[in-house]
């Protein structure tokens, strides 16, 4: 099941094996697929999706990144927490815009977390209910440190409420 | 000290239903012991060898009366009338229960106190001098900085599932009275060449299997920056720490695995990178504000001397013992900094009953102290106190069993609680620490043989920091019986050092005869009032091996 | 070579308290009411185990090693001595398995 903006979301791409053919609509292969067929891939007409395992940066995409429709990052266990750091790579130093994708082995208590980090699709068990990722993403209403997603910090809102106030001391 | 707005205690609040959710999906079935145990553990709760334990985080040590008041109350309604500070200045509760403890994380809020991130692969309590905002050497309270980085570690949303468990340390003097070099990042806060603040960055420091004192990485890190910097420091070892095998995931294997140029490099190229985006700048406003909450208590202008107080130390030898040991030199004239011992003889090293936090909460009160700190030495201090008021306080201490007059002598150890709590312990602490205290409890024999710090771990986590003891103790399992090793000269104060092992280790009957032979080399081979460290430093372990392993 | 003698165990999940295996009465606080095993019952009891933890009675079993005094379970090492009697230096607190000696 494919959660995007909360909501549940139609998955236009078929997931392709290495050494498996292409099939024709959008597909989402391997890093190591794409960068040994990457001419073909990139030529043909249709969204293209690269799937990172956790150990593989993005920073190995470089500028191909941009032509890509979507990032599937897939965690092979939820305590391995480098693919937050690959998410935010993602949307900053490389600026990709196009979909970042969480599938794998992660938790429902980690989607608030990447989210906030920049990804916005993920890839869930089928039995888990819509409402509890509703839940995920709102339990904890405010956040301290500023992120990619660009969101007022609890400091953001102080500074709104409380301009110049001075704390007396005890 | 801190006090939470609206926005921190709607965040604790949430954290803590957030949790009790968590509980109700263990519960229900929903989330496998697999999935809830990171969940659990990233709200300090963990399951020891009888029970669960909840480790209460207590921000860099400073708790107000209220806060000790509850959890002297949280303490004896949710757990068996007691608690234990630990090596990190927070509070284990050893008897929790799975589902009681959302309960106790709600009271905690209600005193501004949570359990976030006491355990997990995430930043934990952020730890500092505890004689903070009192000492006379101070460059500025190191406590500003971590309430700013408590905050910005917080539920961080990249740096939650970080290859191992992250713990920063700040102090703000040249006297290291918190074991600075021993922490994943260190910082101390100095004055550069034109006398501004800043801070001296340090990373890659750690104990355990592979001990190592963190290095230097940035020595003149401006304030506005420190945010930036450290998330460098956190990304590098994000991305780049190990995963494979968790005694090798700590970031002083990377910092010693690249060398710390190359993680100098690493930090600079990301740090340059943050900056651009300007996001994590802290302004002079936010620094300002976070520094009014640690701004000093008002004091009242007295004389240096107290003739009060002069007067009861003639009068009163023993108050007089445990002035000398535990009254130490405060900024203010006419104040002192007083360290309440943990440590009775043949009792629990750190443990404190419901009753004694209750009675300590009503004697902060009445002598007008807003702050108790706790030590990273399983201590706690009352950091304002008036000369005037000392006696007073000591009469106070003595029949709550809280005035043990031996800060930093041979009785005053650090043990962790070992295999009779921990599920991680190969051997016994606390019996070790007790046994050792009683052979030495005599006073004249303790100040005859001055500062003498030894430091015990029931296992190679070292969270008994055995490593940078004067003398440390190591418990091994040896084909299922306890066995101690010895290792001397480790220091965690400014002059930092890693101790050695002596030599094959001794059984629970050994150890103490052993410490004991240890000590009487000291005392035989001491020159001109040195200390055991400087003897130890002057001479090697050799004299020491000669008379414990000798035929 | 004879198999060692074992004692299942866990830890029950929501109050934590240590826990032991015996075949006919479920899991019971005190080790001196176990089940004792030996090699393949062992390696059975350990697997039947695992319903308990999916019904979210226990966690964590395990087999650990016991010999036998007289009629009394002694475990081997130290460590499982102290989890069947409670901390050694709070006597107050622990579980008291009688028969278990320190």
């Amino acid at each position: 099941m494919l959660v995007k903006g909360g909501r549940i979301a139609d998955d236009i791409f078929t997931p392709v094996a290495d050494g498996e053919p292409l099939s024709d609509g959008p597909i989402i292969i391997s890093l190591r697929r794409f960068q040994a067929e990457k001419t073909a891939l990139l030529s043909r007409e249709v969204p293209l999706a690269v799937r990172l395992e956790t150990a593989e940066t993005p920073e190995i995409l470089g500028e191909d990144v941009h032509k890509l429709a979507a990032i599937v990052l897939h965690i092979h266990h939820f305590k391995d927490g480098r693919a937050f750091s690959w998410a935010r790579l993602l949307r900053t130093r490389l600026g990709y815009r196009g979909e970042v994708r969480i599938s794998g082995h992660f938790l429902l208590d980690q989607i608030a977390f990447y989210t906030r980090v920049g990804a916005d699709a993920f890839d869930i068990a089928q039995n888990l209910p819509v409402d509890s990722v509703k839940v995920a993403l709102t339990e904890i209403s405010n956040v301290y440190q500023p992120s990619v997603d660009g969101r007022s910090t609890i400091r953001d809102l102080r500074t709104a409420r409380f301009a110049k106030a001075a704390v007396t001391p005890p | 000290m801190y006090r939470y707005d609206e926005f921190d205690s709607q965040l604790v609040r949430e954290r803590a239903e957030q949790f009790r959710g968590q509980v109700a999906r263990r519960l229900s079935g929903e989330l496998t012991e697999d999935e809830f145990k990171p969940l659990r553990l990233m709200n300090g709760l963990y399951l020891q060898l009888h029970s669960y334990m909840l480790r209460i985080a207590i921000p860099y040590g400073t708790l107000s009366a209220r806060q000790l008041r509850k959890l002297g109350d949280i303490s004896r309604h949710y757990d068996r009338g007691y608690g234990h500070f630990t090596t990190r200045q927070n509070l284990q509760l050893h008897w929790a229960q799975l589902p009681r403890v959302p309960d106790a994380l709600l009271e905690l809020a209600d005193v501004e106190m949570h359990c976030m991130q006491t355990s997990g692969n995430n930043v934990r309590n952020i730890s500092a001098d505890p004689f903070a905002g009192a000492a006379a050497d101070e460059i500025e309270d190191p406590r500003i900085l971590c309430e700013i980085l408590r905050q910005w570690s917080t539920l961080h949303p990249e740096f939650s599932f970080l290859p191992r468990k992250f713990k920063i340390c700040v102090i703000g003097t040249e006297e290291d009275r918190a074991a600075l070099l021993i922490h994943d990042i260190a910082i101390k806060i100095v004055r550069n060449g034109a006398g501004e603040i800043g801070y001296r960055v340090y990373v890659g420091g750690g104990l355990g299997r592979t001990p190592y004192l963190a290095e230097e990485i940035g020595s003149f890190i401006e304030k506005r920056d420190i945010l930036s910097f450290l998330e460098a420091i956190m990304r590098v070892y994000n991305e780049a720490g190990r995963r494979d095998n968790i005694w090798k995931a700590r970031v002083k294997i990377l910092v010693h695995q690249i060398g710390i140029e190359e993680m100098r490099r690493r930090v600079e190229a990301e740090f340059a990178d943050i900056k651009k985006g300007a996001t994590l700048e802290l302004p002079a406003e936010e620094l300002a504000r976070i520094a009014a909450y640690f701004a000093p208590p008002a004091f009242a202008a007295l004389p240096a001397e107290s003739p009060e107080y002069e007067a009861q130390l003639r009068e009163h030898r023993d108050f007089a013992q445990w002035a000398k040991t535990n009254v130490h030199a405060h900024k203010m004239p006419g104040y002192a900094i007083a360290t309440i011992s943990l440590k009775s003889i043949g009792k629990t090293p750190g443990d404190c009953s419901s009753e004694q936090m209750e009675a300590l909460a009503d004697i902060m009160d009445e002598f007008g102290q807003a702050e108790i700190r706790i030590t990273h030495e399983q201590n706690m201090v009352l950091p304002h106190m008036r000369k005037a008021d000392l006696y007073a306080l000591w009469r106070k201490l003595v029949p709550l069993d809280l005035a043990t007059p031996n800060h930093g002598l041979v009785t005053d150890i650090i043990a962790c609680p070992g295999l009779d709590y921990c599920d991680l312990a190969n051997a016994r602490s606390i019996p070790v620490a007790q046994a050792i205290a009683t052979r030495f409890c005599d006073l004249d024999r303790q100040h005859d043989l001055g500062e003498l710090k030894i430091k015990i771990s029931g296992c190679i986590n070292a969270c008994g920091h055995h490593h940078v003891g004067h003398i440390g103790i190591l418990g091994v399992d040896r084909k299922g019986v306890e066995n101690y090793q010895i290792l001397l000269g480790g220091s965690g104060a400014e002059d930092a050092s890693l101790g050695e092992i002596l030599g094959p280790g001794f059984d629970q009957e050994g150890i103490v005869d052993a410490v004991e032979n240890v000590i009487g080399t000291y005392t035989n081979l001491r020159q001109n009032g040195e200390r055991f460290l400087d003897t130890y430093r002057r001479l090697g372990p050799q004299p020491f091996k000669e008379r414990l392993y000798a035929r | 070579m004879p198999h060692p003698l074992q004692v299942l165990t866990a830890n029950r999940l929501q109050p934590g308290e240590v826990v032991y295996w015996n075949g006919s009465t479920g899991w019971v606080p005190r080790l001196a009411d176990a089940q004792v095993f030996s090699g393949v019952e062992a390696e059975a009891a350990l697997k039947a185990a695992a319903e308990w933890v999916r019904k979210g009675e226990v966690v964590a079993p395990y087999l650990f090693d016991v010999g036998m005094h007289q009629e009394t379970i002694v475990p081997v090492k130290v460590r499982e001595a102290i989890r069947a009697a409670g901390p050694s230096v709070r006597r107050d607190l622990g579980k008291q398995a009688r028969n278990v000696s320190l």
